[in-house]
């Protein structure tokens, strides 16, 4: 039985010329003609957030919302959630909803933890005396047992962030509605934040769960919707949806305009820079303990031409290394080609690095060379996924430096010490 | 109706003891909902709004501990504040202007009157004010919207504690120096209670129309202020309402009869203090004002809901 159907869910926003009919002009016109002259007042613009979205779920799917920004993914999450009113369609659900949208759940800031998990409660009918038993467990699982007593306003947006998860999945939610929540910081909360949905999804929790994150989305979703300027444009396997969506998005060239550097001449044209997992998958953080791809995609528009790949790692404003590749690789007909960076599993520290892509192309046969470089293409963080205990001062805080290679050691007795 | 029962079962027997156990009872019988484009009934809404009535308290009590929370002088603004404008007002009108008092001191004259317009005043300010105030909480989870509203004039309540307390200590001050005890005990100090549900409940549904309007205009949370300012010279606060009759022009005296204020204080003075004018016709006809604001101003929350949250 689905304990979540949605059908034919639209949501149209009204956007009207002059910002809303907020201006004092626009005021004194509807007042003078309250009936509305359509020609003069009018000028609005209808906007489907949402348009025709219907699905159905059962207990126990995790549900993968995909697509580009703007796509409708959070007014689709705000609708189920009762914050804004749908225009058309209906939705109807079984159970209690808990919903984790943006940054964190209804939280008020002014509040310390302890209020506004009892708030929460008291939002969702839960009775306060259960809220009560709850707590502990709620704070434990947040990581924030020190800062019970500090308004949430202080507190770090990691440690807000994993205080909404640790609130909502203690809620014994039967749907719950999670947007971004691999967002913001910590990485290895965030993992403890995967394995946790995926588990309750085991136990016949539906989770719709909104992420840009391709990894993420392929490790705990049974289904994903891909959701494509408001309306469902896929539904269905997550194999295929993900590969779908990103073979579409890579179609694209989209490195921001606003991006410095020079990244198309009359040889060959940079499209994007990607982290890659090893897999082939589109990622945004790099667990440590992987090795990942850093993909430039270029595409050239004459045969016979060879390319020097080079790339920039700078984490904190210092640049780290620079890597070039050793020899020219030969194009030999003109199209669309990626050229792989492997970075080496336990190489980089827990720190964001941003990296900078040169291509150098050249004719065959020609000694005048044709560089490209596209500065900043790629930020991407690197994340441990065990507990760090094996580093000296052994807590996260203490790590310091550029990178966090593991060496390999040896300790043995000298020779003469063990004949002595 | 049944729902709400439920619910209600489902509370109590937890609050005895069998948590977990209730707890699974809940979630079991998970109730089926549906969300639709059609608005939401009046009925439906109240018997949502009695569902969700634990957070009521929660909103309440948030919005008076947040008047001294993290206040240097803390608790001593939820005396001042509502203290200070009262002797300055004194000052002026009791000391200066010499204005009638229907025999008694002016200052228990004028703190009565306050203390009960207070309630109106300040809580149609902050009612105004609560869907913008709340908007980190609305735009996040759900719950009856009319929430807001309706729990924002906690802290006016609050504000009359104090206000009563210093009438009566006004009054036993007048009793030790004049032996003269204006204070009524007595039933008719019901009257007295009844005005201040009134003046809540006032305030309640005029914010009903202005909190919608101030997510469509920013410009009202400005206006409100002196728009009470002069809704406060036409209710018989500062003179009696025989001085404020005289003080307006006949073509305006059916302002002092529509005020629906003007009963509600007439009826607290007289309750408390035993002054005032209070006729069944200005009765009716402030209750009969009252309850068409109420009801325009629930429909009118009711239907511009939606549209509100999408504009905060």
């Amino acid at each position: 039985m689905d304990n979540l159907v949605a059908e034919g869910l639209g949501k149209c926003y009204i956007l009207s010329r002059d910002s809303e009919g907020k201006s004092a002009r626009s005021f004194w016109r509807r007042l003078r003609s309250p009936l509305g002259d359509s020609e003069s007042t009018s000028k609005t613009r209808d906007f489907w957030a949402l348009r025709d979205v219907s699905f159905r779920v059962e207990p126990g799917t995790i549900l993968g919302v995909i697509g580009p920004n703007g796509a409708g993914k959070t007014t689709l999450l705000k609708v189920l959630a009762r914050v804004i009113t749908p225009t058309t369609g209906r939705v109807v659900g079984v159970g209690r909803v808990v919903s984790l949208l943006e940054l964190g759940a209804g939280f008020d800031p002014d509040l310390p933890a302890h209020d506004n998990i009892l708030m929460n409660a008291a939002i969702l009918g839960i009775p306060r005396a259960e809220a009560q038993r709850r707590i502990k467990d709620i704070l434990e699982f947040a990581e924030v047992e020190q800062f019970v007593g500090s308004p949430l306003r202080h507190y770090s947006s990691g440690m807000y962030l994993r205080l909404a998860f640790s609130v909502a999945i203690h809620m014994n939610p039967q749907i719950l509605l999670a947007d971004e929540i691999l967002a913001v910081g910590d990485q290895a909360f965030q993992e403890r934040c995967l394995a946790k949905v995926a588990e309750l999804g085991q136990q016949g929790l539906t989770v719709l769960f909104v992420s840009h994150d391709m990894d993420a989305i392929m490790r705990i979703c049974n289904r994903v919707m891909w959701l494509h300027q408001g309306a469902v444009r896929r539904l269905g396997d997550p194999e295929e949806v993900v590969d779908e969506y990103q073979n579409a998005i890579w179609s694209q060239a989209d490195i921001a305009q606003s991006e410095r550097g020079r990244r198309s001449n009359r040889l060959a044209e940079i499209l994007n820079v990607r982290l890659m997992s090893s897999g082939g998958r589109d990622i945004g953080g790099a667990p440590i303990s992987e090795d990942v791809y850093i993909k430039t995609r270029f595409r050239t528009v004459k045969a016979n031409m060879t390319v020097k790949c080079a790339l920039d790692l700078s984490t904190k404003g210092q640049l780290i290394f620079r890597t070039a590749d050793t020899e020219a690789r030969p194009l030999p007909e003109a199209g669309v080609y990626e050229a792989l960076a492997k970075i080496p599993r336990d190489l980089l520290a827990e720190l964001p690095y941003i990296a900078t892509v040169s291509c150098i192309f050249k004719r065959e046969g020609e000694a005048k060379e044709y560089p490209l470089v596209v500065y900043n293409a790629l930020q991407f963080l690197v994340y441990g996924t065990e507990t760090p205990d094996s580093l000296p001062g052994s807590g996260r805080l203490d790590r310091v430096g550029f990178i966090a290679p593991r060496l390999e050691w040896t300790v043995r007795q000298e020779a003469y010490a063990a004949g002595a | 109706m049944l729902l709400a029962l439920r619910r209600w079962l489902g509370l109590s027997a937890s609050r005895a003891g069998a948590g977990v156990v209730e707890d699974a009872i809940l979630d079991r019988k998970a109730q089926k909902w549906v969300i639709e484009p059609a608005r939401v009934g009046l009925i439906a809404r109240a018997e949502e709004l009695w569902r969700y009535r634990r957070i009521l308290w929660f909103f309440a009590s948030r919005r008076i501990k947040e008047r001294y929370e993290d206040k240097t002088l803390g608790k001593f603004w939820l005396f001042f504040q509502p203290l200070a404008p009262i002797f300055i007002s004194t000052m002026i009108f009791g000391s200066m202007l010499q204005v009638p008092s229907d025999g008694v001191p002016y200052f228990l004259f004028f703190l009565a009157g306050m203390s009960c317009w207070r309630i109106f005043e300040r809580g149609v300010i902050r009612v105004t004010r609560s869907l913008d105030q709340n908007r980190a909480l609305i735009k996040k989870v759900y719950f009856p919207r009319l929430i807001a509203p309706i729990s924002s004039v906690a802290p006016s309540l609050s504000e009359f504690g104090v206000l009563f307390t210093l009438l009566v200590l006004t009054c036993i001050y007048y009793f030790v120096k004049d032996g003269v005890f204006y204070l009524r005990v007595g039933p008719q100090l019901l009257v007295g209670v009844l005005a201040v549900v009134l003046a809540a409940f006032l305030s309640i549904s005029v914010g009903l129309w202005t909190t919608v309007m101030q997510t469509r205009h920013k410009d009202v949370q400005f206006s409100i202020r002196y728009f009470m300012q002069l809704w406060h010279y036409v209710t018989p606060v500062i003179f009696p309402l025989s001085e404020l009759l005289k003080l307006l022009p006949p073509q305006l005296h059916f302002i002092a009869y529509l005020n629906p204020m003007s009963p509600v204080v007439e009826m607290y003075k007289w309750g408390v203090l035993g002054i005032g004018h209070v006729s069944a016709v200005s009765v009716i006809t402030g209750l009969a004002m009252m309850l068409a604001i109420f009801s325009g101003g629930v429909v009118y929350f009711n239907r511009s809901e939606a549209a509100s949250v999408d504009r905060l």
